[in-house]
């Protein structure tokens, strides 16, 4: 059984789904919810995901079977089915999918049969994903949909195309820097000669997702999402799969290369030859703070709030590219023990001999106290060596903590209300010049 | 003696027979208004609809305002996840009213798989110790949505039975979303909520001796002490407007519900008059109090224009024999304010408006639109009732306009638009992504951190919309490489096309 959780830093199943219809061009959502589920989600997911906005077809214009008592009574089939007709109707689009809701989930309508209805004619297809929220939060949400596009909608290929992977892994809205880090992790691994589909980056489009199964290869970019849609790839599509870390700057991004190179079995002289060049970009940039880095003493210890997918790797990078103090790691998701063991393992190999404390909390305000059994407290001695400075990576939750610690923060991970974030990256190569730009925009901000 | 609170507020399709969905011009919505039960407006619904807030959401507007309180979401984790976007602004606008104030706080009960089987009894005791124990509120306030509501979780007793175990007052507010189509059910939760628990005379120290003149002066600040009912979508600067103006009548002034404190219900029940800012929120509460706690109230127009301004301030000034004052007030008001409406009414007359938001809000707003010169062409209300008609009376020659009726549902404003063809749109939050694509210059209908109200606030709407006239290039470039996702055959059809009766 789970718990309550003080301020998630995540939405529902529904959130996780429309996050990824949001992401596909000219893909339609039918809510078939109560009234408000959409709209709140958008609400919810606009704004702490640095103002993702509605797009195409989101916010209120996402079409949406608003049931109420009634069909509640009587079932919300018939709804549906007029819903799904006028949709079609009036709703430009070149896929429609269905997302159900708590209350039509536990009254027992079946989605999927009612889209059967509308199978073979002339419209577009119309699938249905049930996202019963009360199963998962946006995470799961967004595994839900993408298997729901594997098993319905995407096209069988018996014939696989040598070193093309498709990239799995990273959420739409719930990694606020999903569109720019998709686009970062495909530059990568062309370097190598290796061709990414990220499903819904930038220039991708429905076609990307219908064709993904010429892929001989899924690239999974975090070490515990994306189950559910990998192995029906497997099972439906033959692709296996593997999972590596979200490679975050040189050090990491490097490895990342190398692992899937060696995959791959790509040459070493081809692979070096890309680290090469990308090295001298990386480091040509990364030498300009080199000065102000050692005039001023810009090492920190270092506090990171975030999910599974980022707070490894950003404690990693802090720790072995900064050269910081990674004091406190708070991975802020709903995850098993074996989750949990296999992410304890990311922070057990610094470059810098050091290990962060690692907690497991969804919690908003359990920060605070991690913060405070981390470090001997100020007794009052007359001589005290405090934690600081010390700087957070977190979302805007982080904001109360870092005004009662004096501790900057630098919102990495949803919710982000205070910035607003297009395609900038902090995965890859750029994503580490971007993540340094950041931070330490943020200490001479004042000057 | 004070009746009991019903356990949860009816649905405004019954209480009020508020429409959702409507297409025509105003004289005929207003004859249909006149007819018994709100004529054909009740029961109409659409074929297609697009989302919208549900009551439990918009109660989050008014409860995530209140200070000194956590709020908690009972339902699974999604429920409430819109607060994610009040979390910076929120701290801030509470410290308007309260420098001290603290951020936001909300948790989820996360209603899982089990819960639905089992009940959220359990799960909900566990997250009200937690928040009482980790934030020490001086009010926990429980919102509860769909899911409980179907599985039968019986908030108000879990509530009552865990009342002497915890330092906070429980507030229960029974919002769940299926119940209604009509958002604007959520006032009634909310403040049934806060009747069922909030709303008690407060604990005043008894002075031992008090002396008859000491006596007087209490009783005589009493009477005249208004309390302004707001609304969430007003801002700091609004209700510094509205005190200003009241108390240039001598009155004194306090505000509620919206970034209220919990004791502030108790302190409100010491007063001469309740007057509704805005009347769809506050006649549920306002009635009760009249009932049983015996202060009236006035719920009239709103305080948006100048017609409405003047008519508000003399309505409020009759109940306590100062409309000699109150005449005195409004004529320099409105002759310091027509000065300084000149130069932007040579800027913006004869231009189209169309305006769109909440019903009580649009049709104020657009006597500010006829008081600039405007071209009133057309309106658009989240829904429509009998709160509306006091308003109506601020325009002049609108019985041909076109109005529709729709709680958002940006596909019939783009058709409504498209035949219109206004010059500007002012409009409620929402359907940002859509009205941007009409490539047009495009005025938000309120802001919580705008003056809108009062005089200063016409002259401020005047001000903006002259600046936000002056280069809509933003919205042009959307506009010209954007597309938007409604198919070419459904601007051929009637806007009221997918409109039905039942």
């Amino acid at each position: 059984m789970s718990k309550y959780v003080d301020r998630p830093r995540f939405g529902c199943a529904m959130a996780g789904a429309l996050g990824v219809l949001r992401a596909i061009p000219r893909a339609i959502p039918i809510i078939h919810a109560s009234t408000g589920c959409g709209y709140n989600v958008y609400n919810g997911t606009n704004a702490g995901s640095a103002y993702l906005g509605g797009g195409y077809c989101g916010a209120t214009s996402t079409p949406s079977s608003n049931i109420i008592e009634k069909e509640i009574v009587f079932g919300g089939e018939d709804r549906l089915e007029e819903q799904i007709k006028t949709t079609l109707e009036i709703m430009d689009g070149d896929l429609y999918v269905v997302v159900t809701g708590c209350m039509v989930e536990m009254v027992g309508d079946d989605a999927e049969s009612v889209v059967k209805e509308f199978a073979g004619s002339e419209n577009p297809p119309v699938i249905a994903v049930p996202t019963p929220s009360f199963k998962g939060n946006s995470y799961y949400g967004y595994d839900l949909l993408l298997e729901g596009l594997v098993k319905q909608y995407i096209v069988p290929k018996e014939k696989k195309e040598v070193r093309t992977v498709n990239i799995l892994g990273i959420l739409p809205g719930q990694d606020v820097l999903w569109k720019g880090n998709l686009k970062e992790i495909k530059r990568v691994l062309q370097l190598i000669g290796i061709k990414a589909n990220t499903l819904f980056g930038e220039g991708e489009t429905l076609q990307d997702i219908q064709h993904s199964a010429v892929a001989s290869l899924n690239i999974i970019v975090s070490d515990v999402y994306g189950s559910l849609t990998a192995e029906a790839y497997k099972e439906i599509h033959e692709i296996p799969f593997i999972r590596t870390a979200l490679p975050v700057g040189y050090l990491q991004t490097e490895k990342f290369l190398r692992e899937i190179g060696g995959y791959f079995k790509i040459a070493e002289s081809v692979i070096e030859k890309a680290l090469e060049s990308e090295r001298d970009i990386y480091f040509d940039y990364v030498e300009r703070i080199a000065d102000i880095y050692n005039d001023v003493d810009f090492q920190r210890y270092s506090i990171v709030v975030s999910d599974a997918n980022y707070a490894p790797s950003v404690s990693e990078f802090l720790s072995d590219e900064l050269g910081w103090l990674p004091q406190l790691t708070v991975i802020t998701d709903f995850l098993t023990e074996q989750q949990k063991q296999k992410l304890e393992r990311r922070f057990e190999a610094y470059a810098s001999g050091l290990k962060p404390t690692v907690r497991f909390d969804t919690d908003t305000s359990s920060v605070r106290r991690y913060l405070k059994d981390t470090w001997e407290l100020d007794s009052n001695q007359r001589y005290y060596d405090s934690l600081g400075p010390s700087v957070i990576l977190g979302s805007v939750f982080e904001k109360d903590l870092s005004d009662e610690f004096k501790y900057p923060l630098i919102t990495i991970s949803f919710p982000v209300t205070n910035r607003v974030i297009m395609n900038r990256a902090y995965v890859g190569f750029n994503g580490g010049i971007t993540l340094i730009e950041d931070i330490f925009t943020t200490l001479v901000a004042g000057r | 003696m004070i009746k009991a609170v019903e356990s949860a507020a009816p649905s405004r399709e019954e209480r009020l027979k508020a429409g959702i969905a409507f297409c025509g011009t105003c004289a005929k919505l207003q004859n249909s208004l006149n007819q018994k039960d709100g004529g054909c407006l009740n029961a109409a619904n659409r074929s297609f609809s697009q989302t919208y807030g549900c009551q439990f959401t918009l109660s989050l507007g008014i409860l995530n305002t209140i200070r000194n309180a956590v709020v908690i979401m009972h339902g699974p984790i999604g429920c409430g996840f819109c607060s994610t976007a009040n979390v910076g602004m929120g701290k801030a606008y509470k410290q308007l009213r309260d420098p001290s104030a603290s951020g936001l706080v909300w948790l989820s009960s996360n209603l899982d798989e089990t819960d639905v089987i089992s009940g959220g009894e359990k799960k909900l005791k566990e997250v009200i110790f937690y928040a009482d124990k980790e934030f020490r509120p001086e009010t926990i306030i429980v919102a509860s949505s769909c899911v409980p509501a179907l599985i039968g979780d019986d908030i108000d007793s879990i509530l009552d039975d865990l009342q002497n175990q915890v330092t906070a007052e429980l507030v229960p507010v029974v919002c769940e979303g299926f119940k209604t189509k009509l958002m604007a059910t959520a006032y009634d939760a909310v403040y049934n909520g806060i009747l069922k628990k909030l709303t008690k005379y407060p604990n005043r120290e008894e002075h031992l001796t008090e002396t008859d003149l000491e006596k007087q002066e209490r009783e005589y600040q009493i009477k005249r002490t208004v309390n302004v009912f707001n609304v969430g979508s007003m801002s700091r600067a609004d209700e510094l407007e509205i005190e200003r103006l009241l108390t240039a009548l001598d009155l004194n002034v306090n505000f509620l519900p919206c970034y209220s404190a919990s004791e502030d219900f108790s302190y409100a029940l010491e007063a001469a008059l309740n007057v509704s800012i805005c009347g769809t929120h506050d006649d549920y509460y306002l009635k009760y109090i009249n009932e049983n706690f015996h202060i009236p109230y006035l719920i009239d127009t709103i305080p948006i224009g100048r017609k409405n301004t003047d008519r508000w301030i003399l309505k409020i000034a009759e109940r306590f024999g100062l409309e000699k004052e109150a005449q005195a007030l409004i004529k320099k008001e409105n002759e310091i304010l027509e000065e300084s409406l000149v130069p932007f009414r040579n800027n913006l007359r004869g231009k189209r408006v169309f305006v769109s938001g909440g019903e009580v809000r649009i049709i104020a707003t657009a006597e500010v639109v006829q008081d600039l010169q405007m071209e009133l062409v057309g309106l658009k209300g989240h829904h429509i009732d009998q709160f509306v008609k006091p308003v109506f009376e601020s325009l002049k020659d609108v019985d041909d306009i076109y109005i529709n009726i729709a709680t958002q549902h940006p596909f019939e404003q783009v058709n409504i638009v498209n035949r219109l063809k206004p010059d500007v749109i002012i409009i409620h939050t929402g359907s940002g992504n859509i009205t941007a694509k009409h490539g047009l210059p495009v005025f938000p209908l309120y802001g919580p951190s705008y003056n809108y109200l009062g005089y200063s606030g016409t002259y401020e709407i005047a001000r903006r919309l002259n600046r936000i006239m002056k280069n809509s290039q933003f919205n042009k470039n959307l506009s010209k490489y954007r597309a938007l996702p409604y198919k070419k055959e459904w601007y051929e059809k009637e806007p009221f096309a997918y409109i039905k009766e039942k």
